[in-house]
């Protein structure tokens, strides 16, 4: 039976530094293998979509413009993204990769939220057809 | 012109509010740091009272409005009024009569009894609850602590602050010959103000905010007003009682800070009492000891 | 004057909840008072129901894994783990070796995480908040070391159907070892706080009592059965995954009070560190995942884990499509919930928080539909009209 038994922590914590982190004036390293904003390349990509059907929160379109001139946009939605990590699993040619940089993802405005990928006439033509549609992006599925 | 001044300006008024913030702010910062936090910036208190002076005040259904409004009027002014008595930061008391310690300990009851009021006059659950607890506590701490602060009245044979702490500084510190008185009082402080670990009358996690659970605005400022200027005015007794009484200004704050460092430290390193066990602590052994140790005082008086 | 609930009947009841200080989640208690004392007890729950089971139905079987990872935000991995075991099992595949000791690698460092995650809260609901930041702080530890093992500090999402998505290299075995070395010293500390702290001990010692019967009779599991002498641990008496080829040691207590509950909790740790290290040292070779089939055989299964709560039950069913039929689940705090109500009973009112913390309640985990027998009106199952109307009326 002792009594205020911490008293050795609360002494010794007056000549530590505090352990609160000053988060945006000092930021801890990212680990190697944090998962965050999702990243595609069209190399390999055959377009299956299996990455959009497996996807839990919807996070994922994978729009085919032309099949057999392999023209595909990767539409990614990072504010429903759970960072799971399932896409990367489910795709058979391993084009998607969750890399440890880029975690900071808050912003203003829901633009942000709303990333292309593939090549640059493609998103284009994908971004003319939505606005063609009129504002709601999201109707364009064409997948 | 001067006694104006006294109440507005210093001791009382604006100085003692914000020494009041500012020693509140140390004791939050100490504890965070005891914690290994961060802790409140220096402002902190003095940001939170803007803040709750400027919003509305909600008067709940059911409560007696005039009441509701006058009870932290009463316990501020209560203990604003104490202050005029005590020798705050090392100065001399501004009024000072026969018997005044008497009318002190008085004053700083209003704070803890219009607590404890305001929260039976509402009808909240949890304010009633912590009203009964409040008054609860005063009952049990309040005996010990004014026998603790009657200790070195007895041995100066006076029941006036200012002969008192003349008396305490031109003899040995009183810690040492009455270290049951002292450490009664400490603690008793602890009590009058609801610190952890005798913050029963105000667990978060049991009944919200206790007492004060439905007052948001000026009222609930009023109330952590007047908490701070009770902590001032107890540390400045009890560091003049038994510290040396009064002396150079800067010596005498930092003795009260040495005070109130210990006071962090207890609030830190203590679990919540039950309030069962708060009042059973304060009537087994605070009132026994300190009792006992008035007894020893008054035949020891006897003796020489 | 108008007049409150409080003066009806001369009974005098404090509502703790849905919103209060206390409850970290919404639950509603009403505890009727006598002065200090409380009398009676109830409870009501369902703030937080989600609809996660019928969400399962029209969701993929990999898509379900996801949802059901979010029953509990404190033990999501378990959740995971026993759906990916039941699946499996249906399946007809098994986790390679290595997967499941990754399974169970991360499971345990989960159960430290939610462990130290609940002293802190225990602690501060009985007002020892300096036990609570630092128990708070070294948690961080392992924070850090699943992030760094899975990629996520919460929701890690380690499982996947057939096995598991992150290695453990070399480098990862080392930063799990030094972190589990510092925690062990700290933990240590803790169990010296805990059980030799005199002012926490008056607030915990001879608290809550539940015997061994009563806890048989109620049905409570995990660490809150452990402390009363009950010797249930399905990672003991139900090996899963790794745990046959790595046993566990039971740890019991025999007071059934809170003390022993903190300290079955506490020694708890120990043991998971020690399992961790064991894991680390002979960590099999081989794949991480095995192929498992897009649409499941049909048939229904069982699947029991053991939860930082306790005994966590997941019932699956399949048709042959590739969305399950059927998902249940019952979580441990379930079956513990009864115990609040039994034993807060002649305590005082400043014990409640105590003791309704001592069985580690997740709410938003047990809140899920219960079909109420009700003999009187003669009625089994509700239609949905019956079920929509009820829901009406309920939040009106």
């Amino acid at each position: 039976m002792r009594l205020g038994s911490m008293w050795r922590d609360a002494l010794s914590a007056l000549v530590r530094e505090p352990a609160t982190q000053q988060y945006p004036f000092e930021r801890l390293q990212a680990p190697e293998h944090l998962r965050s904003k999702l990243h595609w390349d069209l190399t390999n990509c055959t377009g299956c979509g299996l990455c959009a059907k497996d996807c839990p929160s919807d996070a994922i379109d994978v729009i085919v413009l032309d099949k057999k001139a392999r023209k595909f946009v990767f539409r990614y939605h990072v504010d429903r993204c759970t960072f799971c990590s399932q896409c990367v699993m489910s795709c058979p040619k391993k084009c998607l990769e969750m890399a440890n940089d880029e975690w900071e993802l808050a912003s203003l405005t829901p633009d942000d939220f709303l990333v292309y990928y593939g090549n640059e006439e493609d998103v284009e033509t994908v971004l003319a057809a939505a606005a063609s549609n009129g504002a709601d992006a999201s109707s364009t599925d064409t997948e | 012109m001067s006694a104006i001044a006294a109440l507005l300006i210093f001791p009382g008024g604006v100085f003692l509010l914000l020494v009041g913030m500012i020693y509140e702010w140390i004791d939050r910062k100490l504890v965070a740091r005891f914690q290994n936090r961060m802790g409140p910036r220096w402002f902190q208190p003095l940001a939170d009272t803007i803040k709750l002076l400027a919003k509305e005040e909600v008067v709940p259904d059911g409560v007696d409005a005039r009441l509701f409004f006058t009870l932290p009027v009463i316990a501020l002014a209560g203990a604003m009024t104490a202050a005029l008595y005590v020798p705050l930061v090392g100065f001399e008391a501004s009024y000072s009569f026969s018997g005044d310690l008497i009318v002190t300990v008085y004053m700083l009851s209003l704070l803890t009894l219009g607590t404890g009021l305001a929260g039976a006059n509402t009808l909240n659950r949890f304010s009633l609850i912590g009203a009964t607890r409040t008054l609860t506590q005063l009952f049990s701490y309040e005996a010990p602590f004014l026998l603790a602060l009657l200790g070195p009245a007895i041995v100066a044979d006076s029941w006036q602050i200012g002969e008192i702490t003349d008396y305490a500084g031109d003899h040995v510190w009183l810690l040492v010959t009455q270290p049951i008185g002292f450490l009664v009082a400490l603690i008793g402080l602890m009590g009058k103000l609801e610190l952890p670990p005798f913050d029963a009358p105000e667990a978060e996690t049991e009944i919200v905010a206790g007492a004060l659970t439905e007052y948001s605005g000026r009222g609930l400022a009023l109330f952590h007003l007047g908490k701070g200027v009770e902590l001032v005015i107890g540390l400045t007794l009890v560091a003049a009682f038994y510290l040396g009484g009064v002396t150079h200004p800067l010596i005498f704050v930092a003795k009260t800070l040495a005070l109130l460092s210990i006071l962090a430290g207890l609030q830190a390193l203590m679990t919540r009492l039950r309030i069962d066990q708060t009042v059973g602590l304060w009537w087994r052994y605070g009132a026994l000891l300190v009792l006992a140790q008035f007894l020893a005082l008054i035949v020891w008086e006897g003796v020489m | 004057m108008p007049t409150t609930p409080t003066q009806e009947n001369d009974v005098f009841r404090i509502p703790i909840g849905p919103q209060h200080p206390a409850l970290k989640e919404p639950g509603h208690f009403e505890f009727t008072v006598d002065g200090e004392v409380v009398t009676a007890a109830t409870l009501r729950l369902g703030y937080v129901h989600r609809g996660i089971e019928k969400g399962t139905e029209g969701r993929n079987w990999i898509q379900s894994l996801y949802l059901l990872e979010r029953v509990c935000g404190i033990c999501s991995h378990v959740h995971a783990t026993a759906y990916c075991l039941g699946v499996e099992k249906l399946a007809g595949v098994e986790a390679p070796p290595r997967a499941q000791a990754i399974r169970v690698l991360v499971a345990e460092l989960e159960r430290i995480h939610s462990h130290m995650l609940w002293l802190g809260v225990a602690a501060h609901e009985a007002g020892f908040d300096m036990l609570f930041m630092y128990s708070w702080r070294d948690r961080e530890t392992v924070m850090n070391l699943l992030e760094g093992i899975t990629g996520n500090r919460v929701n890690y999402s380690a499982n996947q159907l057939g096995g598991v998505k992150c290695d453990i290299d070399g480098e990862q075995a080392d930063d799990i070892r030094v972190g589990l070395d510092f925690l062990e010293g700290r933990i240590k500390h803790y169990l010296d706080v805990v059980s030799q702290d005199t002012m926490f001990l008056r607030r915990t010692r001879g608290i809550g009592v539940m015997t061994r019967e009563d806890c048989e009779r109620m049905g409570i599991v995990g660490p809150t059965a452990r402390a009363s002498g009950v010797e249930l641990d399905l990672r003991v008496h139900a090996p899963y995954a790794a745990y046959p080829e790595h046993p566990v040691n039971l740890v019991t207590a025999t007071a059934g009070d809170l003390e022993a509950r903190f300290i079955v909790r506490v020694n708890e740790l120990f043991e998971s560190i020690r399992l961790i290290r064991e894991i680390l040292d002979d960590l099999p070779e081989g794949d991480l995942s095995v192929r498992v089939p897009r649409r499941i055989p049909a048939g229904e299964t069982i699947s029991r884990v053991e939860a930082p709560r306790g005994e966590l039950f997941y019932y699956i069913k399949s048709n042959r499509s590739d969305m399950a039929d059927r998902v249940k689940v019952r979580t441990p705090t379930l079956p513990n919930m009864a115990s609040v109500l039994e034993i807060a009973v002649g305590h005082q009112l400043a014990d409640i928080p105590m003791i309704l913390t001592g069985i580690d309640p997740c709410f938003s985990c047990n809140d899920r539909m219960v079909a109420i027998n009700d003999p009187s009106r003669g009625e089994q199952a509700w239609t949905w009209e019956q079920l929509r109307q009820y829901g009406i009326e309920y939040y009106r």
